[in-house]
């Protein structure tokens, strides 16, 4: 658990992606229709429109696009955490998802490194997702 | 089949210009800015507050909205408002609308105006997060959970891709700011007058990397508008009437979304497209330009996704003084822009370049002024975007 308070506010669509976080699972809609993944959870499929959209585990896998090391602290929590690195990951599944974590490895960053999701609980509900050098 | 060519071109100008002090703290309400920048706006434009029959503003909640100004201003009923939500990235959006509504008759005089205490009231750079009132956005949930929620830090991703891709330096980007300082400082209206060198900027402390202080834009108290008429009628007010030639308003890329696998792409470029055939006229006839700059990077991908750069060709342009209000072919920022001016979402660009194009703008007075492009944020962040291309009659 963390007693981090800058914490993602889950609405009907979303609520089960957070809580497989929750449980340390990364879950990306697909679509049974034309086989596209859509992120982050939306009601409508990126690929075709449609709405028959399934959520399933990923590998959870992806490398690392950009990054950026925050200094400044945007929210009263974020004064213990900085400075942090944010790395925006392209999801091994599908090239054109791009997920944003905290980077929480210490080996240095640079653009193809090969991360995984770290989810990390906030409550019963809610999961953070960070990436993790493999 | 829509026609970006079909916007009512030159149908609208831009007859009067008004603003407050721009400072760190005004010592009065939003609402004591947005009517003093109001009726400076109105006297300027030689028109009365009872001509006033259209408001239109944007904020993320931290403005004062037309129905409540509209009673402070006496109108009984107001033909045109629009009161948009989010920041610069929408601001031209009120020019492009008000244009409509002129246009189409339904109203006969729009203020448009920004008013806010960007530093010492709601900042955005301490509490970006739903500070007391502000409506989230719905991918904020998203962004949350990477701790990844300030603009500077969304831009500074996009800006870091675009150095790993086309080599781009802080160097780079410091030129930008060093450039914006020295169009700032016989700017009287500017909150930053004091010199910038390289050694100024890469000394400046890391707020994201790869953004440094000198990166970032200023936060400011303060207000700007703008009364709009049709141009037949500004013909016969004070001033030399500033052709609202075209506009475009629509969307950019937002970074929380699948679908665009390379950030670096100028998210300007659709918008561009658009404005371009809504003014019928291209890149080459832009005389100078007043890009949005909440951060340096913004700038270097405006030059690009407006047609004036190649993709990683800004640098070369920028060491070749280009965009020197002094000597350049395509002077940038004039009155020092977000970055050294002061921060009132974009609508303070609007206010310099009408000051160019009259001729007004005294020692920062460019040669080449009939023709200006002016524009909002480029996209990131809400995924909405905005511009405007303002040529004297």
């Amino acid at each position: 658990m963390t007693d981090r308070r800058l914490v993602p506010v889950p609405d009907r669509d979303t609520a089960p992606y957070w809580a497989a976080l929750a449980q340390g699972r990364l879950i990306v809609q697909h679509c049974r229709d034309c086989g596209v993944w859509t992120w982050p959870a939306r009601p409508i499929c990126s690929g075709c429109h449609g709405d028959n959209l399934a959520w399933e585990d990923t590998s959870g896998t992806g490398s690392v696009y950009s990054w950026v090391v925050t200094h400044q602290a945007y929210g009263p929590d974020l004064a213990r955490m900085v400075p942090y690195t944010v790395a925006l990951v392209r999801l091994d599944e599908q090239g054109d998802i791009l997920i944003p974590g905290r980077f929480v490895s210490d080996v240095e960053i640079n653009q193809g490194l090969k991360v995984r999701a770290a989810p990390e609980a906030v409550s019963d509900e809610v999961g953070i997702l960070n990436w993790e050098a493999i | 089949m829509s026609d970006a060519s079909r916007f009512p071109r030159a149908e609208v100008a831009i007859a009067g210009i008004g603003c407050t002090e721009f400072s760190k703290d005004s010592g009065v309400g939003v609402f004591t800015l947005a009517a003093r920048a109001i009726k400076a706006a109105i006297l300027d434009a030689g028109l009365e507050v009872g001509d006033v029959d259209g408001l239109c503003t944007f904020g993320t909640n931290d403005s004062i909205p037309p129905n409540i100004l509209a009673q402070a201003l006496g109108i009984q009923s107001l033909s045109f408002y629009l009161d948009q939500f989010y920041g610069g990235s929408v601001s031209l959006s009120t020019i492009g609308q008000a244009t409509l509504a002129l246009s189409a008759g339904v109203a006969d005089c729009v203020v448009c105006y920004r008013a806010l205490n960007g530093r010492s009231g709601i900042r955005m750079s301490g509490s970006s997060v739903g500070a007391g009132g502000q409506r989230l956005p719905w991918d904020m949930q998203f962004k949350a959970s990477a701790a990844y929620i300030a603009p500077a830090q969304e831009i500074a991703m996009a800006a870091r891709a675009h150095m790993l891709k086309y080599g781009t330096t802080n160097e780079d980007f410091g030129r930008i700011a060093v450039l914006s300082r020295t169009h700032a400082l016989d700017n009287e209206r500017a909150m930053m007058r004091t010199p910038m060198t390289m050694d100024d900027y890469l000394a400046s402390r890391w707020i994201v990397e790869p953004f440094r202080k000198f990166d970032c834009c200023l936060e400011t108290d303060g207000a700007v508008a703008l009364v709009l008429v049709r141009s037949d009628r500004a013909k016969d007010l004070p001033h030399r009437p500033v052709l609202v030639q075209g506009a475009s308003w629509g969307g950019g890329t937002t970074i929380v979304n699948n679908g665009h696998d390379d950030i670096t792409e100028s998210p300007a470029k659709p918008i561009a497209d658009r404005l371009y055939k809504a003014a019928g006229l291209g890149p080459s006839d832009i005389e100078f330009a007043e890009l949005y700059d909440c951060f340096t990077y913004n700038v270097l991908s405006q030059v690009e996704g407006y047609g004036f750069a190649e993709s990683g060709g800004v640098p070369a342009m920028l060491a070749d003084g280009v965009f020197n209000r002094a000597t350049g072919s395509l002077p940038l920022n004039t009155h020092g822009g977000l970055l050294s001016e002061g921060y009132i979402h974009g609508l303070n660009h609007v206010y310099e370049a009408v000051q160019q194009i009259r001729g007004d703008a005294e020692h920062r007075q460019v040669e080449r002024h009939d023709v200006a492009l002016v524009t909002g944020q480029l996209g990131y962040v809400s995924g909405y975007s905005s511009a405007a291309v303002l040529v004297g009659a």
